[in-house]
């Protein structure tokens, strides 16, 4: 069964360059998207390719470095697509001042 | 790739600085002063009201929406504060905390909304933050009059808008919140620069001065007010243009906008939201008090109209006394089900002005001005 283990080997090696460019995008993420904001701003979001493409324009023009654009979009694609399920609201906790214990 | 001792720290160091951010996200978030919120944001701020908390005519403080565009500036010391009033003026000024307080004062009761209320309801998905029926709160604005502060400097009758400056500033190269008002509207008695809400004076919702704008979208409300500028010309930073415009005419659901046909918005369309019961939830078969709150921008709200089966047939539902322009009424509708059952609520109100909230709300790239007729699902159920 030789065709079928370089298949599988190919297959195993194109899995893991996507893997690696995903991984790759949420390092960039973590450098080049939090000096503005934190990172719940994107990942409550799900866009198709084009919008998230024309995302990182708009913040590029606002001073947004990219050493791996095509990775941060990929990743962005693979993880926040307009194909995922929505994610499920977060809460912040309890900032009132808390009563005095009686 | 040649190896060098520099890139292994440059890589080292940039694992690190993500492992923290990414673990920073994770972290439970507290915004000072707040009940758990939903959280969309936390640097910075962009807080919105879970639906349950809407109980009162008056939202508190510490349930209200929060919507930060840049970082909080650094507290405003009050005996530092000072306004700038310059521009079309004959005497430009700089006026304190004081000599603002001196000014007749008035209160003012109205709904802020965000621009993107409701964003989240829009398909095809558009960027921005994702609010769903939370983004809006009504409040007690109290302070002297935009016109009375714009008379202490000689306000020129000719300049056209009132350009507004916020202490808070861009991070890297993000444009600086600054945002023009037609001077007819600046000028208005309503429109006045608030020193208090509800009686408190929170850093987070713009305080120790926000401009109160009432009946338009929030956007126009910039907070921590430290400059008026008299002009002649609106002014064209981003939250101008392109931001915080909407098609004049309405485009196909996914299409870009033309640039040329975007205007800038100014009052708030009618609208009302569902409260309680909340969507998706179980209730017990017998009598439902259904619940909401209605708006209409400049407008008062004349009705609303409920609807458990879907839109076949309608009532009226109860409204709370304060017929005001600018600001919400509360209303609800005491519901008995005969049978249990998936049920669909609908609420639709019409406005002073004749205006009817619409079944469907025009798609726009932004997202912003959501006001279809709200709609809820509630499974009834029998009680053992």
């Amino acid at each position: 069964m030789k065709p079928l283990l370089v298949i599988t080997a190919m297959a195993l090696v194109v899995l893991a360059a996507d893997q690696a460019t995903l991984d790759r995008g949420q390092k960039e993420e973590g450098l080049t998207c939090t000096p503005c904001h934190s990172l719940r701003l994107v990942h409550s979001q799900r866009l198709p390719k084009a919008t998230w493409n024309k995302e990182l324009d708009k913040m590029a023009g606002w001073g947004a470095k990219y050493q791996d654009r095509d990775a941060l979009l990929e990743y962005l694609v693979a993880n926040y697509g307009d194909d995922k399920p929505p994610s499920p609201p977060a809460m912040s906790a309890d900032g009132t001042p808390k009563k005095k214990q009686q | 790739m040649p190896f060098s001792r520099r890139r292994l720290f440059a890589t080292l160091a940039s694992a690190a600085v993500t492992s923290q951010f990414v673990k920073a996200a994770d972290e439970p978030v507290t915004i000072a002063g707040k009940r758990p919120m939903i959280l969309h944001n936390d640097r910075p701020e962009d807080v919105e009201t879970p639906v349950r908390y809407y109980d009162s005519w008056v939202t508190p403080i510490d349930s209200f929406f929060v919507r930060q565009h840049l970082p909080r500036p650094a507290a405003i010391d009050s005996g530092a504060y000072r306004l700038t009033v310059n521009g079309m003026v004959s005497k430009p000024v700089e006026l304190t905390l004081a000599d603002l307080g001196k000014l007749p004062q008035f209160t003012v009761p109205a709904t802020l909304e965000c621009t993107g209320n409701g964003r989240g309801f829009y398909t095809p998905k558009v960027p921005g933050i994702q609010w769903m029926r939370g983004a809006v709160g009504n409040a007690q604005w109290r302070g002297p009059r935009v016109s009375d502060v714009l008379k202490l400097a000689g306000v020129n009758t000719s300049a056209a808008y009132l350009e507004t400056d916020g202490a808070d500033t861009g991070v890297a190269s993000t444009p600086d919140f600054v945002r023009s008002l037609p001077m007819s509207k600046a000028m208005h008695p309503s429109t006045i620069l608030a020193l208090s809400m509800n009686g408190q004076t929170p850093a987070i919702h713009g305080f120790p001065a926000r401009l109160i704008v009432p009946g338009w979208d929030g956007t126009s409300w910039v907070k921590w007010v430290v400059r008026f500028t008299a002009q002649a010309q609106a002014g064209t930073g981003f939250f101008m243009n392109p931001a915080y415009r909407y098609p004049k005419y309405s485009l196909p659901p996914g299409t870009p906008a033309k640039p040329a046909e975007l205007e800038v918005i100014e009052g708030m369309p009618v609208k009302s939201s569902i409260t309680a019961p909340e969507d998706q939830t179980k209730i017990a078969l017998g009598l439902v008090t259904i619940r909401g709150f209605a708006w209409a921008g400049e407008n008062a709200i004349e009705r609303v109209e409920v609807s458990t089966d879907g839109g076949s047939r309608w009532r009226d539902a109860q409204l709370s006394p304060e017929k005001l322009p600018f600001a919400w009424r509360l209303w609800s509708l005491d519901w008995k089900p005969n049978d249990p059952g998936y049920y669909t609520i609908l609420s639709r109100a019409t406005d002073s002005a004749g205006r009817v909230q619409p079944m469907v709300s025009p798609w726009n790239p932004s997202g912003y001005l959501w006001n279809a007729i709200d709609r809820v699902g509630v499974t009834v159920e029998k009680t053992a």
